[in-house]
């Protein structure tokens, strides 16, 4: 029996080296396409788009209104969980059966590189935020219109801050301290919740530290600055969240904790994206709308994560023209805000907050003022690592075995160690 | 009872007799105590599907629901077009089940009964693939399938599972001990390999025909990558890609159309495990595969 495994090793590491080497050869093709030129004509013939989870259900409406204006194109939209969409979109690649149009999480970018066609040089992108245009740009050249953006702001129950006494949410760290305390003594259990352990509980509390001037890596994106004298008075300023009291260092991780401590006022402010408010308005019940804020990051650089989807157009596509024209199409302001009051997902496009639909909605406000100033994550290619690391010693510092600066003088000696890759 | 029976007449003794009633009374306890614990969570999915999304979300979570609600099912069946999954996830179940009876059985038939040259190299083939974990072959065998051009049809839903190393294996052990004798005397009796087959082993094997059914039934009504990849239109989904896009978003959850989704998943199996379990707990028994 134990000569008969043999073969499987055999099997399994010659499999894995052809997937290795198959990867390999891919990454030198990148680019070999040069970006099509559109067609001055109306869009013609079949575009199939894959889209995840609600985008998916919503663009075959916003397809009809695209078929209306081209009478001679059919777009068929497949909606795709968002559960194994990454798989599903990384087999495609592999079988050649790609859609037309696919939706890519801004951070899946990098590994599709090979599989996708250069925007074409007659779509304006000069309208979109920039953060989000420079998730596109792979090593030069650009893959892809950004869809939809998003960022974290500060959640927050708007009738427990003001009997706290605060008419307007602080904009300073010191201004959020008060009112944390100020909520405490209201009753509140904890005034945040913040993340302290297990996956991305660091990048949950990016916005803050990042709010306080602090940064991950230098400037030019070529060395780690994660103990610099910025980010040590950052993380000790939050970590203090944690010794004062008002946070939580074992919050409860159960699915919709965070969501059921806010709806009964427990713990009335956290940390999180635009996704929340259909959560929110559902646990709360009716009228609990008016009681929802949302508040940019406070700190005396208020700067918040981006992430978002863009549309790309793959290889395979028969046809690529009418495929750009359809990204060109959802790329238009006045549909970026339809699709807003249809979905609720942030325009990427800037005039498109102008709109009244998004301008006097005080919530899309707030993440519009945060947007005004974002970050992306890392693109470094060890950034899982770091990040993974970086969770284990935010435990530790939140939870008071380890002093600020030596978990964050070891943490950067680990990451100066794994390098910044590419 | 079979103890009893077999173990020779003790004297009676009225002590000796409390004993064992008490005995018997603590493992009903502790029978009872196990039932609770395995059916709870299915009782909390149950009720849960007739919540509201406020009520599941409220924290503590309570058991009954205050303002049942049919509308997590009324989701299902409306705009959500279960019927079409339920169509492909049963046609994809059923063949794939009658694929495994017939070919597995074969297979095992073969391995068990028949002397041929190379016959241990190809079981321990069948071995060797019993070893190595589908995700190793996940990417080849679905550029084969995309080559062939079966993407998004049922064939590329059912084709790569209607023989399964397990169901071979499986077969194998149990048609190995059915008596040689039995064949013999059919063999004497002029009866060919065919019908020795399905004559006198495929009746012998109900218990291993009835568990193999089950294991995969279960395997492909439960399956979600393969046919997510695999089926490119929303038309082919099967019901457990339908509910991971229905009720799960990038961050957030649906958990009352989840739940009432799991409920409608979940009643067939059930189904199916009443109807066979006689056979199923039989095979397990003789084939010590669970």
């Amino acid at each position: 029996m134990i000569r008969k495994k043999w073969p499987v090793l055999v099997a399994i590491v010659a499999g894995s080296t052809l997937l290795l080497s198959g990867c390999g050869q891919q990454k030198s093709a990148i680019s070999d396409t040069p970006a099509a030129v559109l067609s001055s004509g109306k869009a013609t013939g079949t575009v199939t788009v894959w889209g995840q989870g609600t985008e998916g259900e919503q663009l075959a409406v916003v397809a009809k209104d695209f078929e209306k204006e081209n009478p001679g194109v059919t777009v068929n939209v497949t909606p795709v969980p968002w559960g194994s969409a990454l798989s599903k979109y990384q087999t495609a690649v592999a079988g050649g059966t790609t859609p037309d149009i696919g939706q890519l999480g801004t951070d899946w970018m990098p590994s599709f590189a090979t599989a996708l066609t250069p925007t074409p040089s007659s779509i304006d992108t000069s309208g979109i935020f920039p953060e989000a245009v420079q998730t596109t740009d792979l090593g030069g050249t650009h893959y892809g219109v950004p869809w939809y953006v998003e960022t974290r702001v500060i959640w927050y129950r708007k009738d427990l801050v003001a009997k706290a006494g605060f008419a307007t949410f602080p904009t300073t760290f010191d201004g959020f301290v008060k009112l944390s305390e100020a909520l405490k003594k209201g009753g509140a259990k904890y005034a945040i919740n913040l993340p302290t352990s297990g996956f991305n509980a660091y990048i949950n509390a990016l916005p803050l530290l990042f709010s306080q001037g602090a940064n991950v890596t230098s400037a030019d994106d070529k060395s780690w600055t994660i103990n610099s004298d910025a980010m040590v008075s950052a993380v000790t300023d939050v970590s203090s969240l944690f010794s004062k009291g008002l946070a939580d260092r074992t919050p409860s991780v159960a699915a919709g904790a965070t969501q059921a401590a806010f709806v009964d006022g427990s713990v009335p402010m956290f940390i999180s994206g635009p996704w929340e408010i259909g959560g929110l308005k559902a646990a709360g019940g009716a009228g609990f709308e008016d009681k929802i804020g949302a508040a940019v990051i406070p700190g005396t650089k208020p700067t918040s994560l981006i992430s978002g989807s863009d549309l790309v157009v793959f290889k395979t596509s028969k046809n690529s023209d009418a495929a750009w024209k359809f990204i060109d199409y959802l790329n238009r302001p006045a549909v970026q805000t339809a699709w807003f009051t249809a979905t609720g997902d942030l325009p990427a496009q800037t005039s498109a907050w102008n709109d009244p639909a998004v301008a006097d909605n005080p919530i899309a406000h707030a993440f519009g003022e945060q947007l005004k100033s974002v970050k992306q994550l890392p693109s470094a290619s060890t950034w899982p690592q770091v990040s993974a690391a970086a969770d284990a010693t935010w435990e530790q510092i939140v939870k008071g075995s380890t002093s600020v600066s030596s978990g964050l003088a070891a943490l950067q000696a680990k990451a100066t160690s794994l390098g910044m890759g590419n | 009872m079979t103890v009893d029976s077999v173990r020779p007449p003790l004297p009676r003794r009225p002590s000796r007799g409390r004993a064992r009633r008490d005995l018997r009374g603590l493992v009903y306890v502790v029978l009872a105590i196990a039932l609770v614990v395995t059916l709870l969570p299915f009782a909390w999915m149950a009720l849960g599907a007739v919540k509201t999304t406020g009520e599941l979300l409220r924290d503590p979570a309570g058991w009954l629901p205050q303002h049942p609600t049919w509308g997590n099912f009324a989701a299902w069946f409306g705009a959500l077009n279960i019927g079409k999954f339920f169509t492909n996830s049963t046609v994809v179940a059923v063949f794939t089940v009658l694929g495994n009876l017939v070919f597995c059985s074969m297979v095992g038939y073969a391995l068990a009964k028949l002397e041929f040259a190379g016959k241990r190299v190809v079981f321990g083939l069948v071995l060797v693939t019993l070893m190595v974990p589908g995700v190793v072959t996940f990417v080849p065998l679905f550029v084969v399938v995309s080559k062939l051009g079966l993407v998004s049809t049922y064939p590329a839903l059912i084709l790569p599972f209607v023989a399964t190393p397990l169901g071979v294996f499986l077969m194998r052990q149990f048609i190995a001990g059915i008596p040689d004798s039995l064949l013999e005397a059919a063999r004497i009796d002029g009866a060919g390999d065919l019908r020795i087959f399905a004559r006198i082993v495929l009746p012998l094997c109900k218990p291993a025909l009835a568990t193999l059914a089950i294991l995969t039934f279960l395997g492909s009504w439960n399956n979600f990558l393969w046919p997510l990849v695999v089926a490119q239109s929303s038309d082919m989904y099967t019901l457990p890609v339908a509910l991971s896009l229905y009720s799960t978003g990038q961050n957030s959850t649906n958990y009352g159309v989840l739940l009432a989704g799991a409920v409608l998943i979940i009643v067939p199996i059930l189904l199916l495990f009443v109807a066979l379990q006689r056979y199923f707990v039989q095979g397990i028994a003789v084939t010590g595969i669970k």
